[in-house]
């Protein structure tokens, strides 16, 4: 169940009843401060807290904790942006998605469609200018139609000409006939969108929704009750592409768990509170490992929530894995001020950063680059980066370590963040 | 005593089309087809028009041109070059290599009999 929107419903509760944050905070015993915090979301609230503060309003506390969660805020905030000729009511929208949380996961999953779709034409577009295969068979085609035109004007307008030289430029008219069909029906094939290697666009079945719908903890990998070779034949995979893709994604899955067995590592990581760069050197294994370890827990509530991003030296996004309050950007690059693409100027280099959103969240940061290792000499080095991130940081951090780390104000997207000073910005706000 | 041109292209079915046409008009004609080792041919044949296409087995129509141009020896060779790459970009490429006419596929039989007399005569 979620508690990103708990502050935003009891400021506007309070509002409606017209109260004072000091008084409510006296009636519940907490600090106006405090409450302060509650109210924008930078502070979780659980427990005797949240059952005073739902007295003092007149509410049940499932009022305030069930319903809508930010990152779905966030989604259909940006689908309402990137579809601006539609005016929406903005002002009203976490009221929107607390009423109809089923049309609100429609519209993020229509918009989601929508970018996936844009995606396979942007692929089409980048094959047609810059595909290999495209430009030899256009040359391939005009040479072929050269013969043919050149050919035909020779048996069409050449008087006298020798029975034999006819009869070879006939066969040659019919042969390269034949090579124009062929090179049109490889053209035809090679954009088919049936073409499997543009099938990725069909997110129905993949590795990451799998990992989505098992709430990113997959009990048969941890126990070794299943190969990966299985699981990923076991959940219906378009084509053998496809099937290659989740059973390296499974694989990785089942090195982590091996490395780092979940039972374990639930004790030390408490232990350690949590502490990426110690379980690390506990486990003896690499910190990359240890925070996608972090990344896949148990979804139980007395554990920190982490998520997780991966990308390529590129900023391509590699892997993901979500919080409610915070939407990854899947094809397109996110704020160039993270810490998870910082890390990428200082390969190897552990970064713990504290950033804050525009929308008022804080997640503490732990981000990492790395090298693949070499395959072959000459080759410039694969770097991958990894940011894993949490707004659960009191729960594993002491104030002096917080007040002592980094604050980073950061966005989600330049389209849709507010900060107009901002000096990496590279796009307007288009919601301003 | 007949002028000759040589066609270097890797379709032999356009070669075997220039080349009937070209021989009605009373020129020698010979053929190579790959990019690689043409200028011995070159120097072999010693033509007075090269008909060039651009997109060669191993060294392009352009690397080739180039060489033509720094070479003491053919330096001044008339070149007409063929190509299925008729950006504006390929063209300016083309002439700032020193190519004499430049002509996209496919082309009119007239037209590349008329750019062979034009390149010969001068």
């Amino acid at each position: 169940m979620s508690r990103s929107l708990i502050g935003t419903r009891i400021r506007e509760r309070r509002r409606t009843r017209k109260v004072t944050q000091t008084a409510l905070a006296a009636q519940v015993g907490i600090s106006a401060s405090y409450l302060n915090l509650i109210e924008h979301n930078r502070r979780g609230i659980a427990g005797k807290t949240l059952l005073s503060l739902a007295k003092a309003l007149d509410l049940n506390p499932r009022d305030l904790t069930e319903g809508a969660d930010l990152g779905l805020v966030n989604r259909v905030r940006e689908a309402s942006a990137r579809n601006r000729t539609i005016p929406t009511e903005l002002e009203r929208l976490e009221e929107f998605i607390g009423r109809f949380p089923g049309f609100a996961r429609l519209i993020e999953r229509l918009f989601d469609q929508q970018q996936a779709q844009d995606q396979n034409l942007q692929a089409l577009s980048d094959k047609v200018s810059n595909d290999p295969f495209f430009a030899e068979a256009i040359h391939l085609m005009l040479s072929n139609i050269t013969t043919i035109r050149s050919t035909a004007d020779i048996l069409k307008n050449t008087t006298n000409i020798p029975e034999q030289i006819a009869s070879k430029f006939l066969s040659n008219l019919l042969e390269e006939s034949e090579r124009l069909s062929q090179t049109a029906s490889d053209i035809l094939d090679h954009f088919e969108p049936s073409n499997p290697k543009l099938e990725h666009i069909n997110e129905e079945n993949t590795p990451e929704t799998y990992l989505e719908k098992n709430k990113f903890f997959l009990e048969e990998l941890e126990n070794a009750e299943i190969t990966p070779e299985q699981l990923a034949a076991s959940i219906g995979l378009n084509n053998e592409d496809e099937q290659d893709l989740a059973i390296k994604a499974f694989e990785k899955y089942q090195t982590m768990a091996e490395a780092l067995p979940i039972s374990q590592f639930l004790k030390e990581a408490a232990k350690l509170r949590y502490n990426p760069l110690k379980l690390a050197e506990q486990f003896q294994t690499d910190l990359p490992t240890t925070l996608e370890r972090l990344a896949h827990m148990p979804d139980e509530d007395h554990l920190p929530k982490f998520g997780i991003l991966e990308c390529d030296g590129s900023g391509s996004v590699l892997y993901r894995k979500q919080l409610p309050t915070l939407s990854l950007p899947k094809y397109s690059s996110a704020c160039p001020l993270w810490p998870l693409y910082r890390s990428m100027s200082q390969p190897m280099q552990p970064i713990c950063a504290l950033f804050d959103m525009p929308t008022g969240e804080r997640f503490l940061s732990y981000s990492i680059a790395t090298f693949a290792e070499h395959g072959s000499f000459n080759m410039p080095g694969r770097l991958k980066a990894t940011m894993l991130f949490t707004q659960d940081y009191q729960k594993i951090l002491g104030k002096n370590t917080i007040a002592s780390l980094p604050h980073l104000s950061v966005g989600l997207q330049c389209s849709v963040c507010p900060r107009n000073k901002c000096e990496a910005r590279r796009s307007t706000y288009i919601l301003g | 005593m007949a002028k000759s041109v040589l066609i270097i292209e890797d379709e032999p079915f356009i070669i075997e089309a220039l080349t009937f046409l070209l021989e009605r008009e009373g020129l020698e004609l010979s053929s190579y087809s790959d990019g690689e080792g043409c200028l011995d041919v070159i120097s072999n044949i010693k033509p007075d028009l090269l008909i060039l296409d651009m997109m060669l087995p191993n060294v392009s129509g352009m690397e080739i041109l180039e060489k033509i141009r720094n070479s003491r020896e053919f330096s001044a060779l008339p070149v007409l070059m063929l190509t299925a790459k008729g950006q504006v970009r390929d063209r300016e490429a083309a002439e700032d290599a020193g190519v004499n006419i430049f002509m996209t596929k496919p082309f009119a039989n007239e037209e590349i009999i008329s750019n062979v007399h034009k390149l010969l005569k001068n």
